[in-house]
């Protein structure tokens, strides 16, 4: 006892509540994200029914997408077992307005509609639809079967209420502005209550708002609110003057987070906004090319009255809207091939940008999109091969990048030159253990680049390496999410956006953390919501819309309509 | 759609990547967060480029360098020279190995908590060192260069690891300025890092090779006539001994003898001895990369066979690894390490040091180093006179070693005392000083009667 009353004589209130705190965060932010990913990660997955289709024996089987491959095939999502059914014979679509159509993706025996062969068609329930002489009637899900399923799905926050979680997330959020609020600079007091304050603000409004709409999943945003949180601590002490502009890059996510999810909600809205995003992409990079300006050897910002802007960021967005598509889409080669153009001149763009750590970024995300599209290993392979080669070529006449690929696990060698932010990375993550020093007590900030590229180190030198693991982790989470989900996803479209999203989150975690401890090369690349820097901010959001419109839990999501929306209010009434 | 489901899993391979190279860091992180925490410039434990490492006090508590804020050396200006070599000094002319060996536990770093302390307080270390007999082993040194080694050689810690030229760092004279030639070399640690020719002190190592090698060595009677021709060259020896047994020759440090004595080892045995004893060795104390010594017989002319087996010729030794040797003559074949640190107390739970002596293993026969203790306690009886150290069992060996070049010659002493209350081995050299045991023995005398009256205190209060 004696000792432990030395040990607190003559300490102020600051060191104890630090103290008491570096061991109460973990514990907060563990509760969050397993909350969190108990959730996401252990949803049953009940898929929905649209329609059913009768075969000739009379059994009825259930349509679950709203993009069906009809079948032979085991693999088909309705597999129907003749002899005259081509393996992969037709794609049976569903639209917002409940309407549906049929479409022949190339078999043998042919589609008849109403007894009259068609390439594409509409149908409407009662109709025969003929694929191969074997005659399948296309009948509607009853209001009762409707509101039965309604009901009987699974809704999240049933078992882990998301107010709960949220409200662990404000206690964190509280207890990080308190600490900050003993260590920052009297004239900063006002940012971090605002900042801090705006942000728990912020996210109970959209918590309340999804209610108002009878949306009861939310883990998806209060993992993006935690790291946001964490963010927001790291700006406090490195850069406190830019708290409010951070969190009005925040405000700013949110609402695009709003309209994307809005704009997936209805898929032939979607559809056309394809177009429009496909344009806007390389419209926004040819900009960049022709005004950007220059930043640490990538020349990726664009100044505009005061006010920088990262067009590479809205990009990713633009692109998974190009990447994504619905299944009879997918059936046609040539939408591929297009899509390969359409990458290739994105790279080649962030590659005369000489933004490298980008462009792998989308490099990764064109082959999972370009996976789930196609399948196929073979042309991917070359495609990796004729982009290593060019790489390759491209780094003989880029010294800057050549530098980078030259200190690359040799930082220890060169500590004050060329290895400098990688060895002051490890050396301050390694002083601040498990625990961290507490917030604004590092010293990395002190670095260029602390708070954005070497990010993942300054939440450990500050905050511990046990948090900035549970961050690595919530990313991961988002990513087994989407994959678990889908599943029972309606469209293709929403699958693939959703995993392509899924995979920019998950390449920008993997380069900007394993760049900071020297695994790969220090490219530059942002850590989603905590890095600093508002392009990013925004398009981690518009990324998070995308899962959101994958979500078809139950309730779960505003990016996704409910079926039947009148069935269900009285339902639930 | 279930296509498309099931080709999803591509994502979870880049999620499985991420995973497996956090868990490969974090497995990292356990084994080196330790080396990259205290790594030379770390923000948190390094200031300028100096390490925080806290209190470090000698063997008896007497404070040498407190870096809790900024460094402050010992109190007294003599000690802050005396220490110099050991805590290095503030702009990194001097390396500090000591302090970077033990770094993460005088910075308190621990995997679990990082370098973050609740208290504030700082490690304290303790050192083998005595203060009183370092100072003391200086103002001997009386600004010539040398080096001065007192160890115990049943423990392994080191009481004086002492070197000159040296400085106050609180007073930093005008080095690259001097030209009296005071300061040459004053960076060097002259006990872990330098090597002298060892003179006639390196006849203990032909001695131990011959009475392990040769028979009846002991009842020969050797014949003197002041020198002895080698193929033509002439080996001279201080005198003209006439005709003496083993223990007088060592006694009068005859160069004929023990040239003669090295011819018929041959130099296969006696590199093989001056391996296995250590004199060619690097080895570590504590963070101290000793420098090796040499000894190097290969096409070397016959005669000089004969002048490499009583300590010229090209025979270089490192002062603490001769330190070390003369504590395996005086444990009878065996000895502890060496050592500096005793403890670290990092007031945490984890994270303090405290020293387990390691040791050399046998290198000796015991009747060799009985034998040798015999005729070294001869020698301080019957040549270098008991005046020097009245009251303590000394056995010592003295070196003149020519080192050419218009110089006097380098005088060098080593030795022990055999008493098993006062368990100490001891090195002096002294750089172009002239004749060994005139020198050093009151020296030696001087310094070993500090660390007798320290280790006096610590058994007896």
């Amino acid at each position: 006892m004696d000792y432990l009353f030395d040990a607190l004589e003559g300490m102020d209130f600051t060191l104890l509540y630090g103290a008491v705190l570096r061991y109460i965060f973990p514990i907060l932010a563990v509760i969050v994200l397993g909350r969190c990913a108990k959730s996401l990660l252990t949803f049953r997955r009940e898929a929905e029914i649209w329609a059913w289709l009768r075969l000739p024996t009379g059994d009825r089987l259930p349509v679950t997408h709203w993009e069906s491959l009809i079948g032979r095939g085991k693999n088909c999502d309705i597999s129907v077992d003749y002899p005259t059914v081509s393996r992969t014979h037709a794609v049976l679509t569903r639209y917002d307005d409940g309407s549906w159509s049929i479409g022949d993706v190339g078999s043998k025996g042919g589609v008849e509609v109403g007894r009259r062969p068609v390439p594409f068609c509409a149908v409407s329930y009662g109709d025969v639809i003929s694929l191969g002489g074997v005659d399948l009637h296309l009948l509607p899900v009853t209001e009762e079967e409707q509101s039965r399923q309604t009901s009987n799905r699974t809704r999240p926050g049933r078992n882990i209420k998301p107010s709960v979680t949220l409200f662990y997330l404000t206690l964190f959020q509280l207890l990080t502005a308190l600490q900050l609020l003993l260590v920052v600079d009297p004239e900063e007091v006002s940012q971090v209550i605002i900042s801090f304050g705006g942000l728990a603000v912020l996210e109970w409004a959209l918590f309340w708002s999804m209610r108002a709409f009878r949306r009861t999943g939310y883990e998806v945003e209060t993992i993006a609110f935690f790291l946001t949180t964490l963010g927001l601590a790291v700006i406090a002490s490195s850069a406190p003057s830019e708290l409010i502009k951070q969190l009005i890059s925040a405000f700013m996510g949110l609402a695009a987070y709003l309209c994307i999810g809005w704009s997936l909600r209805d898929l032939e809205r979607a559809k056309r906004v394809r177009y429009l995003a496909s344009a806007l992409g390389i419209g926004l990079l040819l900009l960049n090319l022709a005004f950007g300006s220059e930043q640490y050897g990538a020349k990726n910002w664009i100044y505009i009255g005061g006010v920088s802007f990262q067009p590479s960021e809205v990009v990713k967005l633009c692109f998974i809207f190009a990447g994504a598509s619905t299944l009879d889409r997918l059936m046609a080669k040539r939408n591929l091939l297009l899509f390969i153009a359409y990458s290739g001149i994105i790279c080649a763009c962030l590659a005369l940008m000489n933004d490298f750590g980008t462009a792998l970024i989308f490099f990764t995300a064109f082959l999972v999109i370009a996976y789930l599209r196609s399948g196929d290993f073979a042309t991917l392979a070359l495609i990796c091969a004729g982009t290593g080669f060019a790489g390759i070529l491209a780094l003989r006449f880029r010294p800057y990048v050549l530098r980078r690929f030259a200190a690359w696990g040799h930082i220890w060698e060169d500590p004050l030159g060329t290895g400098f932010q990688q060895t002051r990375s490890l050396m301050c993550l390694a002083s601040g253990g498990l625990f961290g020093l507490g917030a604004g007590q590092g010293w990395l900030k002190y670095v260029a680049a602390a708070d954005t590229d070497l990010v993942f180190a300054m939440v450990a030198e500050e905050w511990g390496l046990l948090i900035a693991v549970i961050t690595v982790l919530a990313i991961v989470c988002l990513c087994v999410f989407v994959v678990r989900s889908a599943p029972v996803g309606r469209s293709s479209f929403y699958t693939i956006g959703a995993c392509a999203a899924a995979t920019i989150l998950l390449v920008q975690t993997l380069l900007n953390v394993f760049g900071t401890i020297d695994f790969v090369p220090l490219t530059g690349v942002t850590f989603p919501f905590i890095s600093n820097g508002g392009s990013s901010m925004i398009s981690s959001w518009g990324l998070l819309a995308f899962l959101k419109a994958a979500d078809t839990r139950q309730n779960a999501s505003f990016a996704i309509r409910l079926p039947g929306r009148h069935q269900t209010e009285e339902a639930t009434t | 759609m279930r296509n498309v489901a099931k080709r999803s899993f591509a994502a979870l391979i880049l999620a499985g990547i991420l995973l497996l190279g956090l868990l490969s860091f974090l497995v990292l992180y356990f084994v080196k967060g330790a080396a990259w925490a205290v790594f030379p410039g770390s923000p948190h434990v390094y200031t300028g480029g100096n390490l925080d490492s806290g209190v470090i006090t000698d063997r008896s508590g007497v404070v040498l360098l407190d870096s809790t804020d900024g460094r402050s050396y010992a109190q007294d200006p003599a000690l802050r020279k005396a220490t110099l070599h050991l805590l290095g000094d503030r702009e990194g002319y001097i390396a500090a190995p000591l302090l970077g060996k033990y770094a993460d536990e005088l910075v308190g770093y621990s995997p679990i908590s990082g370098t973050y302390s609740l208290s504030g307080q700082n490690s304290t270390a303790k050192l083998t060192i005595s203060a009183e007999a370092q100072a003391a082993a200086l103002e001997q040194l009386a600004g010539r260069s040398g080096s001065v080694g007192v160890y115990n050689y049943k423990t392994g810690e080191i009481l004086c690891a002492a070197s000159s030229p040296t400085y106050d760092p609180d007073n930093v004279p005008d080095i690259a300025g001097d030209t009296t030639g005071a300061y040459d070399g004053v960076y060097v640690n002259r006990f872990f890092n330098a090597s002298f020719v060892p003179g006639s002190i390196f006849k203990l190592v032909t001695a131990a090779a011959a009475l392990e090698n040769l028979p009846n060595l002991e009842e020969r009677i050797f014949q003197c006539d002041g020198s002895f021709n080698v193929e033509g060259d002439d080996v001279n020896c201080n005198n003209v001994h006439g005709t003496v047994d083993l223990q007088t020759a060592l006694a009068k440090s005859c160069n004929v003898v023990f040239g003669e004595l090295a011819l018929e080892l041959g130099p296969d045995t006696l590199t093989q001895y001056a391996e296995k004893l250590g004199v060619t060795e690097r080895f570590s104390v504590d963070g101290f990369k000793t420098q090796a010594g040499f000894f190097d017989l290969t096409d070397a002319p016959t005669v000089d066979i004969a002048w490499a087996g009583i300590g010229q010729y090209t025979d270089l030794i490192n002062p603490c690894g001769y330190l070390r040797l003369m504590g395996v003559i005086a444990g009878g074949g065996e000895a502890a390490e060496p050592y500096l640190m005793e403890q670290v107390d990092a007031k945490k739970l984890t994270a303090s040091y405290h020293a387990s002596p390691r040791r050399t293993g046998r290198l000796l026969e015991k009747s060799t180093c009985q034998t040798l203790t015999a005729m070294m306690r001869n020698n301080v009886v019957s040549t270098y006179g008991t005046a020097s150290f009245p009251d303590l069992a000394v056995c010592a060996k003295s070196g003149t070693a020519e080192v050419g070049g218009g110089l006097l010659p380098h005088a060098t002493f080593a030795g022990f005392i055999a008493d098993a209350d006062y368990p100490l081995a001891f090195i002096v050299v002294v750089e172009n000083a002239g004749s060994g045991s005139e020198v050093c023995a009151s020296i030696a005398g001087t310094v070993l009667q500090h660390c007798v009256d320290v280790l006096d205190d610590e058994q007896f209060g």
